[in-house]
């Protein structure tokens, strides 16, 4: 018989998987996602145009990103969409995941509707908004004007090729964050509420002072995935305005592919995606760092 | 607490695992497979997709019928081909035989060595060398060495008109910038745009800019520009031909919604065909474009006519812009019976069978016996036209998104496409032009 | 999230303080308390927002080509015809739907499998290694894919795998483990110790232990990283139009986006791809519904 703190130790070690278990999954990892942007960090030093070899050039591509007027209002641009896809998207996905936790048939039934632009590809629902926005086959050449797109001309306007991307991205993505939201509404006691009533909180009430803050992982969650996703439109862009009218859409990855995989000035391009990495990752960083949501404290301390 | 038992989950994930193993394997074989790309000991054809290309089908099939090595044809959308086509001769699956443009479309190819100079093999057969009007053979050559074969009828830039329209409005088709002006305020006046653009295709605007340039300065402007590039757009023609597009935009020439009106999808040629453009600005495979989607108006509707010289312009009317031809050329990796049958296939592709294709699906071959053959084309007049105006052209400037380096076109589509929409002013658009 | 793995001790047991002395019954709520009317408008105008492209798409289907340029893509078509489901489904679509179903299935695969194991060594491995492990992946939720098409790019033409289906499944698979791994981290930090320490009585091996406790444990996590790697796979674009290029190893995204140079002015024939583009994951959905969603929404997190 064993004494008991041998057997003890052994419970520590027994039936513990050692770090080997982590290793093809980290080494798949970092050959195909963390090398490459290392070395697209070293491209960014080269010229490179797709067919021979990359050659060194120092800091020539860097010289002229500072300079470029294309390159700094490729940033302005994807900084101005994340922003407002976040604003135009978080309230609105809240809103609507909040309504569809509710257990009413009719909601359910809705929701159900609400979910189909999910289930398209970027590529697939860009392709049909970009047919509606036709100036002269689509249905924006019959409602253009009321719109105040003179002609239906509403993707060769600056603004409205911007407003289209934002919306289209939003029509496609606002039924993933109502999803998220709405399980973290379901997964709010309902406990809460009862207690709230009794103290005759109303409606409006209750959301601000007990919906939203027990939510906050999940605003956290949505913010991020919203952010990167903003960030690294493409398909959308692609289709919808290829970055037009002239330069007014294009955003950090088309810019990254224009220079890239169109004029194949591979080593430029790679200093544009590197910049594109330093911002995700400097706003993704920012935004866990400031809600805390390292610390993934539970919503649920003192009950 | 009970734990669940889990025996069939076990196995079920040691078969996943080992499923994905052996697709993974089968995957990375059923891809490449040497330098052919297709399977061995067949050659890969790519071609740009676009209604006409059921002429390079049809050679296929039949050549495939008589060789013993087959071609496989891949039809690559429009919109992205040169970029399509780049991406991959950096890679082992490089086509064996491509269409290009000439010019600046192969130059870093035969920089790079990387295409086969068909010099000795014209030598062996002397008809693949006089088969051809010998301006359009050169210009598929680079430094004198020729690395290309022509494939598809002549594609000058005309202007088209739309003779339904003019006949309601009683107007003649251009003869002068001064008739220019006045039918854009008549066609205006009726409700009518007077010329159909596609803004979001901004090398249909490019042909704007390039036949501008020709009619005021000459075709040795783009040449210099070729040549010497940065401070040779300064020439003062780019700078006039700004300012005229700029007066053509504010004059609503081109409507109100230009800027959002496409050409892949065919948005601009449906707008002119259904009559609510009068004249369309584009290359000749315009008119084999309606006749496969608006054959009616193909059949009666469609007038053509040359592009007016312009006030002060010192450049010979008579000079010609677009795409002298589209050529084969063959990749350099060929080798042995793989590279004689690419020759084989694109000689068998010059042959008067070809021409007599071409000319069915409404092109205008190349071939030095042509005119003889532009009879029987479906609309003679036309075909007659075409080859007149290339054959007495002093000058034919390929267009310029063809003619210089890749790395140039995005930049230079984008300022042009900014002009028109009157991002860029006329010098900010000779600055940006300068700056490429 | 409606897991029971994240079972809280006082869920659905619930005795408030009553006052001893309450004179009527409280008022009862039905679910969360919500504004009607606002909210019923407001739904209301989300559902013309989402319904009309959607009847736009299906109506269009039907349409013929002269007839949608003709009348516009509100009219109802004068004679519906299939003629564009036949043109589709000629064109190469369903060639480009099993390449793409391909390429799903092996990701999904393989993401899951990586993903478990990764998870699975980061909950239960003491080591600084696997915490090292675990700092990478979370780093790297915020590599975007765009940015390193570039040197995937030249390590798949080096590697000989341009233009093979592999070539899109690897990288692709690569970008969906962070946030499976975070997925999964969550999901199995859930399970409690007693069951760890049980097992180990018995003398289990790791293997064991992650077989016969962790994933029937984590299913629902798993199926979460299933739905997401798998819709990612599904939707992918980028990796497809750099990476591949002929016909034979086409996905569906990319087959959608050369049908436009195809297609051209045929737009009902266009917008029928899409609408067969979504037929498979819409029957996912129809059937696999509630796997479907709480695997979505799994995503919250806790």
């Amino acid at each position: 018989m064993a004494d008991a703190a041998t057997r003890h130790t052994r419970h520590k070690r027994v039936g513990r998987p050692s770090a080997v278990w982590a290793l093809p999954g980290a080494l798949f990892f970092v050959f195909f996602a963390v090398a490459p942007m290392i070395l697209v960090g070293a491209l960014a030093f080269t010229d490179w145009d797709g067919i021979g070899t990359p050659r060194w050039t120092g800091l020539s591509n860097w010289t002229r990103l500072w300079d470029d007027p294309d390159t700094h209002q490729a940033i302005r641009l994807s900084l101005v969409l994340t922003a407002l896809t976040w604003l135009v998207q978080t309230p609105l996905a809240l809103l609507l995941g909040v309504w569809a936790a509710g257990r009413q048939r009719n909601r359910a039934v809705l929701s159900a509707i609400f979910f189909l632009p999910l289930l398209g590809s970027s590529v697939a629902l860009a392709l049909v908004w970009k047919s509606l926005l036709d100036p002269n086959f689509g249905l924006i050449a019959d409602i253009g004007p009321t719109l105040g797109f003179a002609d239906g001309d509403l993707l060769g306007s600056s603004t409205g090729a911007f407003g289209a991307v934002l919306f289209v991205t939003a029509w496609q993505f606002i039924p993933l964050h109502t999803l998220l939201y709405q399980g973290g509404a379901r997964a709010v006691p309902r406990s809460l509420y009862d207690a709230a009533a009794i103290d005759g909180a109303g409606t409006v009430r209750q959301f601000f002072a007990i919906t939203l803050p027990q939510l906050r992982n999940t605003i956290v969650t949505s913010s991020v995935l919203m952010v990167v996703g903003a960030l690294t439109f493409f398909d959308t862009v692609l289709i919808l305005t290829k970055g037009g009218p002239g330069t007014d859409t294009t955003i950090m990855p088309y810019l990254m592919y224009k220079n890239g995989f169109q004029a194949f000035d591979l080593g430029y391009a790679a200093a544009v995606a590197t910049i594109l990495v330093v911002v995700a990752t400097t706003v993704s960083l920012l935004l866990v760092r400031l809600t805390g949501f390292t610390a993934m404290r539970s919503t649920r301390e003192g009950m | 607490m009970r734990i669940p038992r889990s025996r069939s989950s076990l196995r079920a994930t040691g078969l996943a695992a080992a499923a994905a193993l052996v697709v993974g394997g089968t995957l990375s074989g059923c891809g490449s497979s040497g330098p052919g790309g297709s399977g061995k000991g067949d050659i890969s054809v790519w071609v740009y997709q676009d209604p006409s290309t059921k002429v390079q089908r049809q050679v296929v099939e039949r050549f495939n019928k008589t060789s013993k090595v087959k071609v496989k044809l891949t039809q690559v959308p429009g919109d992205g081909y040169s970029d399509k086509l780049r991406t991959s001769m950096g890679t082992p699956n490089a086509p064996d035989v491509f269409f290009n443009w000439g010019g600046g479309s192969i130059s870093e190819f035969v920089e790079k060595d990387m295409l086969l100079d068909l010099g000795p093999a014209m030598k062996k057969d002397p008809s693949l060398r006089k088969g051809f009007i010998p301006s359009i053979l050169d210009a598929g050559g680079i430094n004198g060495k020729r690395y290309g074969i022509p494939m598809r009828g002549m594609q000058p830039v005309i202007l088209f008109y739309n003779k339904d329209v003019f006949k309601k409005a009683g107007a003649q088709p251009p003869k002068s910038w001064n008739d220019i002006i006045k039918l854009i305020g008549t066609f205006k006046g009726k409700g009518i745009t007077p010329f159909v653009v596609a803004g979001t295709d901004p090398w249909t605007e490019l042909m704007w800019v390039e036949y501008l340039v020709d009619r005021y300065g000459g075709a040795g402007v783009f040449k210099k520009i070729q040549s010497e590039g940065k401070d040779a757009w300064d020439d003062p023609a780019v700078l006039k031909t700004a300012r005229t597009i700029k007066d053509l935009v504010d004059r609503r020439a081109f409507g109100k919604n230009y800027k959002s009106v496409n050409y892949t999808a065919d948005g601009a040629s449906t707008y002119f065909a259904k009559g609510k453009a009068a004249m369309h600005l584009m290359g000749s495979w315009e008119y084999a474009n309606q006749k496969a989607n608006q054959p009616a108006f193909a059949k009666s509707g469609l007038g053509w006519t040359t592009f007016p010289a312009v006030p002060g312009g010192t450049g010979d009317p008579k000079n010609v812009v677009g795409n002298p031809t589209n050529y084969w050329s063959i990749s350099g990796k060929l080798k042995g019976e793989k590279q004689r049958a690419a020759i084989d296939f694109v000689k068998f592709a010059a042959k008067q069978d070809y021409a007599k294709a071409l000319i069915a699906n409404g092109d205008v071959p190349t071939t030095s016996d042509a005119s003889a053959l532009l009879n029987g084309h479906e609309n003679p007049a036309y075909a007659k036209f075409q080859y007149d105006m290339v054959r007495d052209a002093p000058d034919f400037t390929l267009s310029w998104d063809q003619a210089l380096p890749a790395k140039y076109t995005p930049p230079l589509h984008t300022n042009v496409q900014k002009l028109f929409n009157g991002q860029l002013s006329p010098t900010a658009f000779v600055d940006a032009l300068k700056g490429m | 999230m409606t897991d029971t793995l994240h079972r809280h001790p006082t869920d659905g047991v619930h005795t408030p303080k009553r006052t001893p002395a309450a004179a009527h019954p409280r008022p009862r709520r039905r679910g969360l308390p919500r504004a009607n009317y606002p909210a019923g408008l407001g739904s209301l105008l989300w559902l013309g927002i989402v319904g009309l492209p959607l009847y736009v798409l299906v109506a269009a289907t039907f349409q013929t080509r002269n007839g949608y340029i003709d009348d516009g893509p509100l009219a109802l078509p004068d004679h519906p015809t299939f003629a564009n489901y036949r043109r589709v489904l000629n064109s190469g679509f369903l060639h480009y739907l099993l390449n793409t179903a391909l390429v799903t299935a092996v990701c999904a695969a393989l993401v899951i499998v990586l993903s478990v194991t990764v998870g699975y060594s980061v909950v239960r491995t003491r080591s600084r290694g696997s915490r090292r492990v675990f700092q990478i992946f979370l780093l790297g939720l915020a590599i975007p894919s765009q940015a390193v098409i570039i040197p995937i790019y030249l390590v798949i033409t080096k590697l000989h795998l341009y233009d093979t289906l592999l070539a899109v499944i690897l990288p692709t698979a690569a970008f969906s483990l962070p946030v499976s791994v975070l997925i999964l981290v969550g999901t199995m930090r859930d399970i409690d110790e007693e069951l760890y320490e049980s097992m180990a009585l018995d003398g289990a091996s790791p293997t064991r232990v992650l077989l016969q406790l962790v994933v029937p444990l984590s299913r629902s996590g798993i199926s979460t990283v299933g739905v997401m790697s798998a819709l990612h796979a599904w939707n992918g674009f980028l990796f497809p139009l750099i990476l591949t290029q002929s016909k034979s190893n086409r996905l569906l995204t990319l087959g959608l986006y050369d049908y436009v140079g195809e297609f051209r002015v045929d737009t009902p024939a266009l917008l029928t791809a899409v609408v067969l583009s979504i037929v498979p994951i819409f029957l996912v959905y129809l059937f696999a519904r509630r796997q479907l969603i709480n695997g979505l929404m799994g995503m919250g997190g806790k």
